[in-house]
């Protein structure tokens, strides 16, 4: 301590003190420990709040497995129904940015010209400083009922009624896809652009195909890459609320929603906490998973 | 041979493909922008006309749809978002430039540890964060009793700020750790040797060191903030700002000014890319013109002596806006010969629908009297084939408006 004093000077060792215990403690862990601890207690009406009846309780996690005590059903199908949904199709939509995402990050690393490839780098980027918000719209145009699709397939004669992008989800996959495209081709072409082109070279001269020269050589070279793009697409799909609001359909439900609506509409906070939570423990899980499965550092995932 | 040149194609498709995911809907929205119909859309094309951009149109069955330049929600959503951006630039910039400052001087175990800590709000879902924010300053407004905690406590734009920055200082502390990997360290230690204070050092030698990073992280910091929604929905309480204005009209039902404000956006992102692309492309030549200079000073050979090119190159892309320029005088031409656009157009198209609208109150009232007299005589009450079927035609209730019945 003394030698940190000693080494930044007084004034600004203060700012750095200051400046780092604001973040770490009272802006990441105080609060999400202030939430772990709301979701185990009860939802009272804040003049309660300290008094007798404020007692650990786990009353919303029991909610979320088998439902309020007045519903006949012996679990709490559509809660659970919900989550697993959720982390279902935000599984579906990681493997499809990354199969869809791959080539395109190989092209640009690999066979492009610098200038094509830093091209196509501004126009990545380009569309995602558009809010996402905004995109989603622009895919709901798209996909609606008598939007540009229907109408131009109802157009020329292919189909005789329109087809319900919505309801058949269609448009909520399209939407998560499209909404973090760039994170999960970033860390791709990141790693693949490190891999040294001779390798490929000498691959291909001692008479391995395509497909296999990238099984054996690109993929296990870009591993932190694959980890990282499909640790950050997993994450903020399953966490997504923006896209779910304007594609999803009205019986599909996103488990973000689920929290909005405990917390906003029904005033349930604790129980919005503990459903956050969940989300949370799923999030931790899969990074955990990821950094198992690849193995690498958490530091390989963020960059 | 061959088959890497079939290879080279299907990627070439692939490519176009890919732009045309990520370009196409954009694209459309902006051409939506332009259509005068109250439901964004290409195919039903009604007439031309900025009125998304300016006052909106008040429907002929009363429905007011707000235009850009009218619609005093977004410009208050707006500002409060300018507001909080500014506020999260100027924590999240400190912030991140002392921890990875800090991350320089510590070592081994504790290093690991901070660094995980520090990178963790990257991975919490946004929602969580603007929870938490939430959950915690409420419990500190009701413990600090009425006044000053209390208030800020209970304000959407300082729990935004706050929310925003838990995550934001994570973007900015990963920028400024990339430019720190760099740094010489033994500047600093010549500085100390000749006699400054570390303040002096810090001031004189580490600030105008990280100048780029700061300047980065301050315009990647105030873009993510502003188009933050996952935190701020939460976080921003009983306020409102651009995207939960945005959202709320994207709920409430969809208007073209939604594709209007999105083509804003679009374009001030466009100019600003260009014009950091040229900046950039001017800042390499100069640099390479230096270093040739340089080269050329050093040797004194009379081979690498650049002569100063005078003449003005005219850049290719002055040509693809030329080709655009026309080709948009040619479009407009053609929307102004086939009555498309102007005010006439519109109210013709206005016109042609309220009438739709009438006649078809009127049939619906028909309908209903000659129900009623049947139901008395105790007939056939499905009127529908005393019309010859008129009503059995769907296209009669799609033209209806607004309503877009088949989403649901």
């Amino acid at each position: 301590m003394n030698s940190f004093f000693n080494k930044n000077g007084p004034l600004i060792s203060t700012y750095f003190i200051i400046a780092i215990v604001f973040w770490l403690i009272f802006l990441i862990i105080i609060p999400q420990l202030y939430m772990l601890d709301l979701s185990f207690r009860p939802n009272l009406p804040p003049l309660l709040r300290g008094g007798p009846d404020d007692v650990h309780t786990l009353v919303h996690y029991k909610h979320f497995i088998f439902g309020s005590e007045t519903s006949a059903d012996a679990y709490n199908y559509v809660d659970i129904g919900v989550f697993l949904n959720t982390i279902f199709t935000a599984i579906m939509v990681t493997i499809i940015n990354l199969c869809f995402c791959y080539p395109i990050a190989f092209y640009m690393a690999k066979v492009a010209k610098p200038n094509s490839a830093r091209l196509l780098i501004v126009a990545l980027i380009i569309p995602f400083w558009i809010n996402e918000l905004l995109r989603s719209f622009a895919l709901r145009i798209l996909f609606a009922g008598e939007g540009v699709i229907n109408n131009i397939l109802i157009g020329t004669g292919l189909i005789d009624a329109g087809i319900n992008f919505i309801a058949l989800d269609i448009a909520l996959y399209t939407g998560l896809t499209y909404a973090y495209i760039l994170l999960m081709i970033f860390p791709l072409y990141n790693a693949i652009e490190s891999l040294d082109t001779n390798q490929l070279e000498a691959a291909k001269d001692l008479g391995s195909s395509t497909i296999r020269t990238h099984w054996r050589i690109v993929i296990p070279h870009a591993k932190a890459g694959i980890a990282s793009g499909c640790t950050m697409v997993f994450m903020l799909t399953a966490g997504a609320l923006a896209t779910p609001v304007v594609l999803s359909s009205p019986n599909t439900y996103w488990f973000t929603q689920l929290i909005y609506q405990w917390f906003n509409m029904n005033d349930n906070w604790s129980r919005g906490s503990a459903y956050s939570i969940l989300l949370l423990s799923v999030s931790v899980i899969f990074v955990l998973l990821m950094m198992r499965l690849f193995k690498v550092k958490i530091g390989e995932i963020v960059r | 041979m061959r088959s890497q040149h079939f290879l080279n194609i299907l990627l070439g498709i692939y490519i176009f493909i890919f732009l045309m995911y990520l370009f196409g809907p954009l694209l459309i929205m902006s051409v939506t922008a332009f259509n005068s119909a109250e439901f964004p859309s290409i195919t039903p094309w009604e007439c031309f006309s900025w009125r998304w951009f300016q006052e909106g149109k008040i429907a002929y069955d009363g429905q007011h749809l707000a235009g850009l330049s009218t619609d005093w929600r977004l410009h208050d959503g707006l500002i409060k978002s300018l507001m909080i951006g500014l506020g999260v630039v100027v924590l999240s910039v400190p912030i991140g430039m002392a921890a990875s400052i800090v991350l320089t001087q510590v070592h081994s175990r504790l290093r690991t540890i901070f660094y995980s800590v520090s990178i963790m709000p990257v991975l919490f879902p946004g929602v969580i964060i603007g929870i938490s924010t939430v959950v915690l300053w409420d419990r500190i407004a009701t413990i600090g009793g009425e006044g000053f905690i209390a208030d800020i406590g209970r304000n959407g734009i300082f729990l935004t700020i706050l929310g925003q920055t838990c995550f934001i200082s994570t973007y900015c502390f990963l920028i400024f750790v990339a430019r720190l990997q760099r740094f010489d360290q033994t500047q600093e230690e010549a500085a100390l040797d000749l006699g400054a204070t570390q303040t002096q050092v810090f001031f004189k030698i580490l600030i105008p060191y990280l100048m780029p990073a700061i300047a980065s992280a301050a315009v990647i910091a105030f873009l993510a903030s502003f188009e933050n929604y996952n935190t701020t929905v939460f976080s921003i309480l009983s306020d409102q700002t651009l995207t939960t204005v945005i959202a709320s009209k994207v709920r409430l039902g969809i208007s073209p000014a939604i594709s209007a404000l999105a083509l804003v956006i679009i374009a001030l992102t466009l100019v600003a890319a260009v014009v950091y692309e040229v900046l950039r492309r001017r800042e390499d030549r100069r640099k390479k013109e230096r270093q040739d200079q340089l080269i050329y000073e050093q040797t004194k050979d009379s081979r690498l002596k650049k002569e100063p090119t005078s003449s003005f190159k005219v850049p290719r892309f002055i040509f693809v806006v030329i080709l655009f320029f026309i080709l948009g005088i040619f479009g407009f031409n053609q929307l102004v010969k086939n009555d498309l656009y102007g005010p006439e157009c519109v109210a013709a198209a206005e016109s042609a629908k309220k009438s739709n609208f009438a006649e078809q109150l009127k049939l619906l009232q028909q309908n209903a009297d000659t129900v009623d007299e049947k139901s008395l005589e105790g007939g056939n009450l499905g009127g529908n084939q005393d019309y010859g079927d008129i009503f059995g035609d769907e296209n009669l209730f799609k033209d209806f408006g607004g309503f877009d019945t088949k989403e649901d």
